[in-house]
């Protein structure tokens, strides 16, 4: 998806709620999903070798396990959802940035529905893309 | 310092709207009782960051919702106002003015509620500064609003012209929670960047503060009556205290296994107010006993974000549960 205004989306942190506001030059996929997640660094990591912030490391995170950043205590609803055995995948991914709240409610993380299918999956596309950083 | 007293856990079971006869769990320690009550407020808004107002009521952002809340702790009731499309309020604050100061972080915007006819105006961010997620706002002595963006800006704005600064923090991402000393000095935490800064009000330069902890995450800080400042420490699941006066820090790890400090409220008689999310709890801490008493909330994933309040009242927005709750200092029997 290309341009537009004021975009919300959102995928955050230990307790980031995000919105993208982008300008109005076009960008490819690869550039929006890099741009929308730009709030999201202010709690997350995608270099692995990062030291430990407020939200855990996203390096890796598809067929990862749900809260699967050894290094990051994750909130209850999470490690339920680790203890169930639940993996990340791309529907996994599309399915909770559509509504983050409504699949794991009670997270410690603040985020907002994503309803835009295009910025969904072009977010996804980057944080699958392991030279992501 | 990484003392741990843990010297009462208060049963928090209040119903809501509860009238005294049908609380429960109220607790009494050496420092008095307390009370906690809970009041429901509109399901999925996300009930977070509170201020009280002149008249009783509790204001509260509603950022999932876009919405303001007033509640009357009277009866429980409330009423919802609107910040407009898009809105996601974070932060709010009571200005001199007796009007809401917002951090609208929806609309990249300052918002302004007048508590008289419920409207709104916004003070956008230049264009130029794009996103702040815009967090927290705090009035210096003379009337100024400063706020801090999460992206990495923190500004100000001058409410009499509308007009405002934006200026990049340093070690970019970070800047939560901010405060004000009795002096009129403003400091802001950063969360991303392990530090706490007092913003030169006449530059708007920072000046770095290093907690003694490394990589703890300052999320909130708070100023108590002397002007020392009370810091929340997410990742480290400390509280700490530095005395600007003569640089000192002291830190106390909250009780528990692994807490997780996400918010800092010093009341009146300058007990310090925390929650963790560890622990699901409001913290209280009384820094002349160095005690911690804390209150789990009777619901799981409340998620109190931020606290603030009035004299015997300790109030805070449970984001996870869509409630506010109160913790009262009961006077001693």
């Amino acid at each position: 998806m290309s341009g537009a205004g004021a975009r919300r989306f959102l995928f955050g942190a230990g307790a980031l709620w995000a919105t993208a506001v982008l300008d109005g030059a076009p960008a490819s996929a690869d550039d929006l999903g890099q741009r929308l997640f730009e709030p999201s660094r202010a709690c997350h990591a995608l270099d692995p070798a990062s030291p430990p912030m407020a939200g855990p490391n996203l390096f890796g995170l598809i067929e990862r396990g749900v809260a699967g950043d050894p290094n990051f205590d994750y909130s209850p609803v999470l490690r339920a959802a680790r203890a169930s055995g639940l993996v990340w995948n791309r529907r996994l991914l599309d399915q909770f940035l559509r509504d983050p709240e409504a699949m794991f409610p009670g997270m410690w993380m603040t985020s907002r529905p994503m309803p835009d299918t295009a910025e969904r999956r072009a977010l996804a596309d980057f944080l699958a893309d392991p030279k992501s950083r | 310092m990484d003392r741990r007293r843990f010297c009462l856990t208060a049963s928090a079971a209040a119903g809501a709207f509860a009238a005294p006869a049908l609380l429960r769990g109220a607790a009494r320690a050496s420092e008095g009782a307390f009370r906690v009550r809970y009041f429901p407020v509109a399901a999925g808004m996300r009930s977070r960051d509170v201020t009280a107002a002149p008249d009783g009521a509790i204001w509260f952002c509603g950022q999932q919702n876009g919405m303001m809340g007033r509640l009357d702790p009277r009866d429980g009731s409330y009423k919802l106002v609107s910040l407009g499309s898009g809105a996601a309020p974070h932060g709010v604050v009571l200005g001199p003015d007796n009007a809401l100061w917002i951090t609208e972080g929806g609309q990249n915007a300052i918002a302004r509620l007048d508590l008289k006819d419920h409207t709104v105006r916004l003070f956008k961010l230049p264009a130029s500064q794009g996103y702040a997620n815009l967090n927290t706002g705090v009035f210096d002595k003379r009337g100024i609003y400063w706020f801090t963006g999460q992206t990495g800006i923190y500004g100000r704005l001058d409410p009499k012209t509308g007009d405002m600064a934006v200026f990049e923090a340093p070690r970019g991402r970070g800047p939560y929670g901010i405060t004000c000393t009795p002096a009129g000095d403003v400091w802001y935490a950063s969360l991303a960047g392990n530090f706490i800064g007092k913003i030169d009000l006449a530059t708007g330069r920072t000046m770095i503060v290093e907690p003694p902890t490394k990589n703890q995450g300052a999320r909130r800080v708070w100023s108590d009556s002397k002007g020392r400042l009370w810091v929340s420490e997410w990742n480290s699941g400390n509280v700490s205290m530095h005395d600007p006066a003569n640089g000192s820090w002291r830190t106390w790890k909250l009780p528990g296994e692994r807490p997780r400090c996400y918010s800092v409220y010093v009341d009146e008689k300058d007990i310090v107010w925390l929650t963790d999310f560890a622990a699901n709890a409001i913290v209280r801490f009384d820094p002349a006993t160095e005690k911690f008493t804390s209150f789990p909330s009777n619901m799981p994933n409340a998620n109190v974000r931020q606290m603030d309040g009035r004299p015997g009242e300790a109030w805070g927005g449970e984001s996870g549960t869509n409630r506010l709750v109160v913790v009262e200092t009961l006077p001693p029997a």
